[in-house]
């Protein structure tokens, strides 16, 4: 039996529909991440698990308990906020024993509880602290401190980086995970940082426009994108207009060239579009592989990597390689050659 | 050149300003002191404060105001923490709701007071005690502008709804939401927006005198037809009263500042 589980959860805001038929089941100890573009509804749904909202219609059951319409002070859910929320007029410890004190546990069990918390997010020396006094990253590890002190059986993250400054933001992925893992406990995690996403994650809900667009590991997510819009909001990836040779062995041609796609589903003769992560291209030619010669628009550094843009038949192509000292670059204006292998590319 | 002449007006705009606001009250208070033929003294003063009325109407005043500023509390805090958490899209029509005391003159209020509840099914003006209840609930409806945008602003400082759902979350009620997280973070915002109720409930006339209670403003003008020097130095009182509770509103909000009361 699945641990929390969402069945059709609908949630429209007067004509405005935020949320449709979302069905989720998440195993108990499984890390989640919401994925999406601003407005996709992913705060919305999650907020219906929280029970900040009420779905239109649908169904939210823990352990097979109906929580659809039980109040969200009820719920055992831990929540994060990104704001962090914590209460200004009381010190750290004094917030991450709040839900303990108004659970009415005796004051030496709370004292010991928070004890615990503060160790697990290393901030033993702030209990007597206000929140005025921390940075950022310190908040945010006191507010999820104070989540999980009541012990809740769900832990829901709302974009809980996305206020601090790129560094923290890193150091305190690293760290939400490892509680995490150290807990066992569930947790849905809304973001729409991709990397965030691919890199905490044991599975992704990729979700557009209120619906959901694919449910995946990162792997599955990234090397097997369902939809169009998973392919290019996950990632980088090419996307070029090919007519079809052969329906049964995947030929296609590009202008004059000839590419072979390693999937395709039911190809019912309409345009459709080759893709190919930029990654998967290599300049040169090999026989046996996907080729094709096009003419270099520009070499962009990005750090580790390097994006070289080609212009292919009429249409960019974008090429990674890693930045290394020895690589001889090509220049803008020359032609090259790329290849790629068949399985790294696919028709939409 | 430029600066230094901008420098003078300032100067000039500034002085001017003091002198419009400070002569009159150096006069009166001047005045106050002139009791006594050829010499400064306080003799008005000690005839202020030997006058049993003055005490009568200083304690009801104070006791009326008192009770304004609960019972603004116990409505406002409440009404404008639901107005952020839950409508805020219905804010300009109450912003215009609560500036309406400043609108609508006193003395038409409070007429329509006396001819609404001086006959059945509601008549208040028989009795002292049912009058006060009245004059009071005058008084709420006098303060809303200022306590109603103490409060607004206080709230404004700090993230409710965050706040509000992190609680809820945590298995608070509506009561413990308030007593724990949302009175405490307003309390420099409550506390100013008390004395300034406080203030206006003090030199109130208009209510008082209509509704005839004793109260510190009636007592104040009676005297002020009456006598020359004592009405001075009741306005020199009154002013000190009201600048002590500013005074007192700059102190406890400067020091808010200091400790956790900034907000985020
Ligand atoms: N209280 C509300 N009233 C009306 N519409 C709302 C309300 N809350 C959300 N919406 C709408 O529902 C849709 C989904 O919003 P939601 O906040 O869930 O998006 P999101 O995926 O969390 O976006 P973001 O990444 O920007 O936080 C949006 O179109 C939004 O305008
Ligand atoms: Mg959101």
């Amino acid at each position: 039996m699945s641990h929390l589980e969402l069945i059709h959860l609908h949630k429209s805001f007067g004509h405005s529909v935020a949320v449709q038929d979302f069905n989720l089941s998440v195993q108990p100890g499984e890390f989640v991440s919401f994925l999406g573009p601003s407005g996709c509804g992913k705060t919305t749904t999650l907020r219906m698990i929280a029970g900040f909202e009420l779905p239109t219609s649908g169904v939210i059951t823990l352990d097979g308990r109906d929580l659809t319409y039980t109040p969200p002070n009820k719920r055992n859910v831990g929540m994060v906020f990104q704001s962090y929320a914590l209460f200004p007029n009381m010190t750290v410890a004094q917030n991450v024993g709040y839900g303990l004190k108004i659970a009415g546990k005796p004051k030496a069990e709370i004292a010991a509880r928070v004890q615990q918390m503060l160790a697990l997010i290393q901030m033993e020396k702030f209990a007597a602290r206000y929140p005025y006094q921390l940075s950022g990253g310190q908040q945010q590890r006191v507010a999820l401190a104070r989540a999980l002190a009541i012990r809740p059986q769900v832990l829901l993250l709302d974009e809980p980086l996305s206020a601090l400054d790129a560094k923290i933001r890193l150091e305190l992925r690293q760290e939400i995970r490892r509680i995490q893992r150290q807990l066992g406990i569930t947790t849905i995690y809304v973001t729409h940082d991709q990397e965030e996403a691919l890199s905490l994650s044991d599975r992704i809900v990729v979700m557009s426009q209120g619906k959901i667009e694919q449910v995946g590991t990162p792997t599955e997510i990234y090397n097997e994108p369902a939809t169009e819009f998973v392919a290019q909001f996950v990632g980088h990836i090419n996307l070029l207009p090919v007519e079809i040779l052969s329906p049964a062995e995947g030929l296609v041609r590009l202008g004059n060239q000839v590419l072979r796609a390693g999937r395709f589903g039911h190809l019912n003769g309409k345009a459709v579009r080759l893709a190919v992560r930029p990654e998967e291209l290599n300049p040169g030619r090999v026989d046996g592989l996907n080729n094709l010669s096009g003419r270099v628009e520009s070499v962009t550094y990005l750090g580790s990597i390097v994006r070289i843009r080609l212009e292919v038949e009429g249409h960019l192509l974008a090429l990674d390689m890693f930045n290394e000292r020895r690589l001889k670059l090509p220049r803008s204006g020359e032609p090259l050659d790329v290849h790629f292998p068949v399985e790294a590319c696919w028709l939409l | 050149m430029n600066a230094r002449r901008s420098n003078f007006w300032a100067l000039f705009w500034g002085a001017l300003a003091i002198l419009y606001f400070f002569l009159p009250l150096y006069g009166t208070l001047d005045f106050s002191l002139r009791m006594k033929r050829g010499e400064l003294s306080l003799q008005a003063y000690q005839i202020v404060f030997s006058d049993p009325r003055f005490w009568e109407g200083f304690r009801y005043s104070t006791l009326m105001a008192l009770i304004t500023i609960v019972i603004s509390v116990l409505i406002f805090v409440p009404t404008v923490y639901w107005l952020h958490l839950k409508v805020p899209q219905a804010r300009p029509v109450v912003e215009i709701i609560t500036i309406l005391p400043f609108i609508i003159p006193a003395i038409v209020y409070v007429f329509g007071l006396i001819r609404t509840f001086s006959r059945p099914p509601l008549q208040l003006t028989l009795s002292p005690f049912t009058t006060d209840i009245l004059i009071v609930t005058g008084y709420v409806v006098i303060s809303m502008p200022y306590m109603f945008r103490a409060v607004d602003v206080g709230m404004r400082a700090i993230d409710v709804r965050s706040l509000t759902e992190a609680a809820q979350s945590l298995g608070s009620n509506w009561f413990q939401i308030l007593a724990h997280v949302i009175l405490p973070n307003l309390r420099i915002a409550i506390l100013s927006g008390a004395l300034i109720c406080f203030a206006t409930v003090m030199g109130e006339l208009i209510l008082a005198s209509f509704l005839v209670r004793p109260a510190l403003g009636p007592y104040m003008a009676l005297l002020g037809l009456t006598k020359a020097y004592e009405p001075a130095a009741l306005a020199i009182i009154s002013y000190a009263l009201t600048w002590f509770s500013l005074g007192l509103i700059q102190l406890i909000s400067r020091g808010g500042t200091a400790q956790q009361f900034t907000g985020r």
